[in-house]
């Protein structure tokens, strides 16, 4: 049966409320009965053990680090020592409109960076990534990745929903509509950009967005500043007994409302999520109070260095959404384009060493705290960005790199991946993916793989067509599962 | 063989369009009209296509059959409905009682609730009134807006704003406030830009195709796949809304599902090929216009009806005692005798075309540089000054007077010669003197005197400065010319001074006065010479008839009393008011587009060739292929071609968009019983919660079959019999017994029909974002009632939530709350969930906290009155009733409890704000937001 339709039939609503005292009330969480059903993973007898997916998943949680505005390989991961020994040379057959300004392409250029082996595997790391550099022993790496568009917002759609255009629902609303909610009372799926006032990603909140899925899916934006969400501070004159009182009676002339009208369970529901927002009014804003935390754990996630200081903050947050249940969260290094983002198209070397140092020691700390909680096993971690960039110059006064659609570098941790393991090659310069190429509905397919679905069985009808977020293509990358 | 007949023919085609690009319309047509039916689909399979899916068969008008229960049939769609529950042995609701029905139609037809009136009017009255409520159309054109995937925002990176996109909403609320009937709404959307290019409204109904998102960042490598994607949401958002076939699914192969194949989607999308987002300044039918214009015409009718009533019964009696006194001295009469019947010739082969006025409107070949020769004959006896007058034309750049690309003149010498009609030669130069004009550039080298200073080539008279203007200049003769019998003038007149800075539009004219006026009074050298004739003995009764009549017609025109009337008369005719001119974005052909950051990279907006795209992919393409419509939907022998009709000559549009919509809304032959299906059900949809086909953007095999497929095709056919008019169908739908049922559950009923399927009652549901929000306005008695124009972003707005301006990337938080969809594509019906964050919002908002207040304070303005009335009067203007003891009592004691709590913590008025907690409280309860 088509999830769509059932959801929208209010008679669906029937079954509903035994589903809600249990599973909670997640701001993704109603509607997923109506999923299950639809995926045929509500059994009959016991609607409960159906909230699991196609097979058990070994991550439950994902926290994806975007790497905003398009990270270069070869100055983050993807080591060439090629590129030192063609610095300045030509690029024999170069297309020069492989990125975004056609007309300022350069010579090949190397990296800025030194790079050093780092942990037991050895992996070669840039200097930029002292702390990340700690945990390669945990980073499974993806060095072939490509993508379809050159230019950000397609590729950013890309990266997040599967197809290079505007409408189609985002990996997080996915999972989300996959797997619903453990949380009883935050949002399931989490969406925090840049702090500092250098804007959203391109594209804005379409890639967060829940496409054609039931907007429920969608992710939950928090306001970088003031109040993460709407609505979480009762009006100025009330108190929490007053407001308790109203509350009361709304609950009271709802429920000689019901006796009036006792079969319509929705009306029940309805009661109910009033009684989750009340006690929301505490619980969310307590789930974002990183001040509480420890002085160690602030320590080591950077949280009292000037510069990564906003980074550390989110990263805890996200640990802490995690720890309650929440399934998704995405955190956007960098703010639109340029030099307010990972987009390096003028001096690469100020560039990617700035954003490197505001989230080297917030996201390494992360993968410590996770680690030590023993969260890690089961909090799947990802950097990517949504596109690389090239090995030759873009021109200017302090060189930088353009856009690059045919290779870039990703790493996966914790949640079933293996640690200390690369996956795919580049070509000698980093130009394009050469070695088993990993394109970006493979990428997804290996994140749906984790959380326990089968990419090709989790569809929704729309249009007349079973969708689904790898499109039409997505291979499983098993090499780096465990 | 067909097959290669039709690569050779595109491979000829694709030739043709190579080497005369003019031919590339003819070509098309051709690419259309052949392949797609008889290459693709047997034309007898496509029939078993037909007649083996519902949505695709002939429409089956079929009587509404007999049922048991004749006593609760109120018209025929409930003998539908009762026969099916009759059979499953379903005993129907009974009727809801008339305060829930009024309440239902208020939702239902405007959206806002209705308040209890003391008397209670007739529930068919009430519905008729609210049919012709201005709420109606903001109410369903939000449908309609949602279905149309429309927003005013591109989408994508920087998702700029498109300011001039809302007249579209506007035009669809307009349309269903004026009942336009259904095909006209859909052929206005389509192509309203070639049916009525004229009627503003039209144009801005084409903004429905333009409504989508679109890229604004583009590199090279996406211009073409941006493009293809644009035309894919033409298409898949028109096949979707209009016939409820997902097109979109062809567009990489065949359809999976539905018998439309990729070659058809891309005949289908070529239809789109040149149209693209452009903005156009229109002229707006407003009230006001319309009322300036009535007073204008009212204001002109006695002024042309006294000037005709002078010229019928004054006029020939004046005439003819003006022959018998003609004035002493004709040429006093007129000072310039215009040159009407002069001979220009142009030495570089410009065409001179005699206007009416006397004057020469240049045509055909304009020459960098020219030298014109001007021969006139006269039968003045003496004449003193020759004036030249460079006159404006629509025909010229700026108006002229010039030809030049600047609408600039440069006359750099005149010569005037004159002799005695009948010498040889082109006789005596006449030397000018005292050179005189209205305006000229600078005193110098673009003077009027540097026109007669023997410098041809770099200097000369121009008029910069004053271009659009009628301009004038005078040249006196040094000594008169007289002649007995008649002078022949040749005039010479050279432009060498700027490129084609040719007078656009001479008029010549003589004068015999000394040192005329350069404006003084003009009349053709033909009357000059008849009146001239009068003053001769036997002047008049020598002269025929036809002079006689023409010297008539002249005459008025020194009659001083049909000269004053005629005056009024012209001056009322300048005041004539013009229509405020807006701009606004609509999608066409051939114009300007929108301006997009890639313009500077080159970016085409479109392609003159649509190709078809191996797996939809643009870097495979195949031939290019011209416009066809759907086999599917074409029936009787028809092809594309039927509804085809080339463009006009230098018409601006190629028509195609045209042809798609009389295919369309072509009930007989074409698409149109499916578009009545389609539409019918999105009626039903919103009246019942569901439609009769629950999938309304999809009636293709995947769908979900109709519930009453006889109903269905029923309802279709009286939208068609009704010349597609809807309100008459929302009334058929309201008075039925069907809508009318009560919307008690009940467990046995279900048991048969747990869906409600078969409606055996009216099935509850929560209202939409707009409606919550709209009622919370209207009953808090902050409701701004304005209609249409800028939308706006900003939260704090009292208008209705349709005049919301939608961004793209700021969508409105509590539209989105209440599940208004994404519009990023086609949205039949919406979601509906209940999540906590709308309970925050009853709780916690701001803005919500507000609208409290202020019905609160709208309470306590109210009669005074004991708290009790304060609870009865909020219940029936929040709920509509009155409530019951218990929830009096409830709210009492909570009132109580509140005003003692503020009291004691000495806060602000304890009463009001009690009635504020009171206020939100019924604003969140269950029953405000629920539809029963």
């Amino acid at each position: 049966m088509d999830g769509s339709k059932l959801m929208q039939s209010p008679e669906f609503s029937m079954n509903r409320r035994a589903m809600l005292g249990r599973c909670g009330m997640g701001l993704g969480a109603l509607g997923l009965t109506g999923l299950l059903h639809d995926e045929g993973l509500l059994g009959a007898s016991n609607p409960l053990s159906s909230k699991a997916p196609h097979f058990p998943g070994k991550a439950k949680s994902v926290i994806w680090i975007f790497v905003n505005g398009g990270p270069s390989q070869v100055d983050t991961w993807d080591y060439k020592p090629a590129l030192e020994k063609m610095d300045g040379k030509t690029m024999e057959g170069f297309d020069r409109f492989t990125g975004f300004f056609a007309n300022a392409v350069g010579g090949l250029m190397k990296s800025p960076f030194e790079f050093t082996p780092r942990g037991k595997c050895g992996k070669p790391v840039s200097e930029i990534f002292p702390y990340l550099g700690e945990h390669v022993d945990k980073m499974a790496f993806i060095h072939s990745g490509h993508t379809e568009s050159n230019n950000h917002s397609p590729a950013l759609f890309m990266m997040n929903c599967g197809v290079p255009r505007m409408g189609f629902p985002c990996a997080g609303s996915w999972a989300t509509y996959g797997l619903g909610s453990s949380s009883k009372d935050l949002p399931a799926f989490v969406v925090m950009s840049d702090p500092l006032g250098r804007g959203l990603p391109k594209g804005h909140a379409a890639n967060w967005g829940a496409g054609f899925l039931p907007s429920v899916y969608q992710g939950t934006y928090f306001r970088p500043k003031g109040d993460a969400i709407d609505n979480l501070h009762r009006p100025k004159e009330h108190d929490p007994s007053r407001q308790r009182r109203q509350l009361d009676l709304m609950s009271n002339l709802n429920r000689m409302d019901l006796k009036r009208n006792p079969f319509e369970q929705e009306l029940a529901a309805r009661i109910e999520s009033f009684e989750l927002a009340y006690r929301m009014q505490s619980s969310a804003p307590e789930a974002l109070n990183v001040s509480s935390e420890p002085e160690y754990l602030k320590n080591l996630y950077g949280l009292n260095q000037t510069k990564s200081k906003h980074f550390a903050a989110q990263c805890m947050m996200a640990r802490r959404l995690v720890e309650r249940g929440t399934r998704f969260v995405q955190i956007y290094s960098g703010g639109m384009a340029n030099q307010r983002s990972w987009d390096g198209h003028s001096d690469i070397k100020g560039n990617h060493s700035g954003f490197a140092a505001e989230t080297d020691q917030p996201v390494a700390g992360l993968l410590t705290d996770l680690d030590q909680r023993g969260l890690l096993d089961e909090t799947l971690v990802i950097w990517a960005g949504e596109f690389g960039r090239l090995p030759v110059a873009q021109k200017g006064g302090k060189p930088g790199r353009d856009h690059n659609p045919h290779c870039f570098t990703a790493w996966l941790a914790g949640g079933g991946v293996k640690g200390g393991v690369s996956y795919g090659e580049s070509d000698e310069v980093g130009h394009k993916a050469a070695v088993d190429k990993v394109h970006v509905n493979d990428f997804h397919a290996t994140i749906l793989h984790l959380l326990g679905f089968d990419h090709l069985r989790l569809t929704y009808r729309y249009g007349g067509r079973d969708f689904r977020l790898t499109d039409v293509a997505g291979k499983v990358i098993a090499p780096i599962l465990t | 063989m067909e097959t290669n007949a039709k690569t050779l023919a595109c491979r000829l085609i694709l030739w043709t369009w190579v080497f005369h690009p003019w031919f590339v319309f003819a070509a098309e047509k051709e690419g259309a009209s052949k392949p797609v039916e008889s290459v693709y689909r047997e034309s007898g399979e496509l029939e078993e296509e037909r007649s083996r899916h519902w949505a695709w068969a002939e429409l089956k008008d079929s009587d509404p059959p007999g049922v048991k229960n004749s006593k609760w049939i109120r018209n025929p769609i409930d003998r539908f409905i009762l026969s099916k529950l009759e059979k499953a042995g379903i005993v129907p609701n009974p009727e809801a009682d008339e305060r829930i029905l009024g309440r239902r139609a208020h939702f239902n037809l405007v959206g806002l609730p209705d308040v209890v009136k003391e008397e209670g009017g007739s529930l068919d009255r009430m519905i008729d009134e609210l049919l012709e409520s201005p709420r109606f159309g903001e109410r369903w054109a939000r449908h309609w807006l949602d279905v149309a995937r429309f927003a005013e925002s591109h989408g994508f990176e920087q998702d700029y704003d498109r300011p001039h996109a809302y007249h579209y909403r506007d035009f669809v609320i307009k349309a269903f406030n004026m009942d336009m009937p259904f095909d006209q709404f859909v052929r206005w959307q389509l192509a309203g830009d070639e049916i009525a290019p004229d009627d503003p409204l039209a144009m801005s109904a084409t903004g429905f195709l333009g409504a989508g998102v679109f890229p604004t960042q583009l590199t090279e490598k996406e211009f073409e796949s941006a493009r293809y994607e644009e035309m894919d949401d033409m298409a898949n958002t028109t096949g979707m809304a209009f016939l409820g076939l997902t097109i979109g699914c062809a567009r990489c192969h065949d359809h999976k599902f539905d018998p439309i194949s990729a070659m058809e989607y891309y005949h289908l999308v070529s239809t789109f090929g040149q149209t693209i987002r452009s903005e156009i300044d229109a002229p707006m039918d407003t009230e006001r216009y319309r009322e300036d214009l009535a007073n204008w015409e009212r204001a002109r009718e006695p002024l042309l009806a006294a000037r005709e009533k002078f010229e019928r019964e004054e006029l020939p009696g004046r005439f003819e005692k003006w022959l018998l006194e003609p004035p002493e001295n004709p040429d006093a009469l007129a000072v310039w005798a215009i040159l009407g019947n002069a001979e220009p010739k142009s030495l570089d082969g410009s065409t001179f075309v005699p206007q009416e006025d006397g004057s020469f409107l240049l045509s055909g070949k304009n020459p960098r540089d020219d030298r014109w020769v001007v021969e006139a004959k006269v039968s003045m006896p003496v004449i003193r000054a020759i004036r030249i007058e460079a006159l404006t034309h629509k025909s010229m750049k700026r108006n002229g007077p010039g030809r030049a690309s600047n609408g600039n003149i440069a006359l750099s010498d005149i010569r005037v010669f004159a002799k005695k009609i009948g010498e040889e030669g082109k006789g005596k130069p006449v030397k000018l003197i005292n050179p005189r004009a209205d305006h000229q550039q600078n005193t110098g080298t673009l003077s009027i005197a540097s026109s007669i200073d023997g410098d041809k080539r770099k200097t000369g008279w121009a008029v910069d400065g004053q271009i659009g203007k009628d301009h004038v200049c005078v040249f006196e003769f040094a000594d008169p010319v007289e002649n007995e019998g008649g002078t022949e003038f040749t005039f010479e007149l050279d432009y060498f001074v700027n490129v084609s800075h040719v007078i656009g539009r001479p008029r010549f004219s003589l004068s015999s006065q000394l040192a005329p006026p350069l404006k003084g009074e003009s009349k053709s050298a033909e009357l000059t010479a008849l009146l001239e004739a009068v003053g001769k003995p036997r002047g008049v009764e020598g002269m025929d008839e036809k002079k006689k009549r023409a010297l008539a017609e002249s005459y008025r025109s020194i009659d001083p009393e049909w000269m004053e009337l005629n005056g009024k008369l012209s001056a009322h005719e300048a005041k004539k008011p013009v229509p405020q001119k807006i701009r606004m974005m609509v999608s066409s052909e051939g114009f300007k587009p929108i301006k997009h950051h890639a313009d500077g990279r080159g970016y085409p907006h479109f392609y003159k060739q649509t190709h078809y795209l191996d797996r939809g992919d643009p870097n495979r393409k195949g031939e290019v292929i011209g416009q066809g419509f759907l086999p599917l939907l074409m029936r009787n022998g028809k092809s594309s071609a039927h509804w085809q009709k080339p463009p006009p000559d230098g018409a601006r549009t190629s028509r195609k968009r045209q042809a798609l919509a009389n295919w369309l809304t072509d009930v007989e032959h074409g698409a149109g019983y499916l578009l009545a299906r389609v539409i019918v059900n999105r009626l039903w949809l919103h009246h019942f919660g569901r439609g009769l086909v629950a999938t309304p953007n999809d009636f293709g095999r995947q769908s979900d079959p109709p519930s009453h497929p006889e109903l269905l095709d029923w309802l279709a056919s009286r939208l068609i019999e009704n010349g597609w008019k809807l309100k008459p169908l929302h009334k058929l739908i309201l008075s039925s017994a069907t809508w009318r049922q009560a919307s008690q559950y009940q467990e046995q009923k279900a048991g048969k029909d747990l869906e409600n399927r078969l409606l055996w009652r009216f099935t509850p549901r929560r209202l939409d974002g707009e409606v919550i929000r709209d009622s919370l306005l209207s009953v808090s008695g902050l409701l701004d009632e304005t209609m249409y124009g800028k939308g706006t972003l900003n939260q704090n707005s009292r208008r209705r939530s349709i005049y919301f301006m939608i961004k793209r990337s700021k969508l409105i938080p509590v539209m989105q709350l209440f599940d208004a969809p994404e519009p990023l594509v086609s949205q039949g019906r919406r979601m509906n969930t209940t999540i906590a964050p709308q309970a925050l919002m009853f709780m916690n908002s701001p803005l919500l906290r507000e609208y409290a207040a202020n019905f609160a304070r709208k309470l306590e303005a109210g009669p005074e009155g004991s708290l009790t009335v304060k609870v009865e009067t909020a219940y029936r203007q929040a709920l509509g009733r009155l409530p019951d003891a218990e929830e009096r009592e409830a709210g009492l004691s909570f009132l109580q409890a509140q005003q003692d709590s503020y009291l004691q913590d000495r806060q602000g008025n304890p009463r009001l704000l009690a009635l504020t907690d009171f206020a939100q409280a019924l604003f969140g309860l269950n029953e405000f937001s629920y539809l029963r």
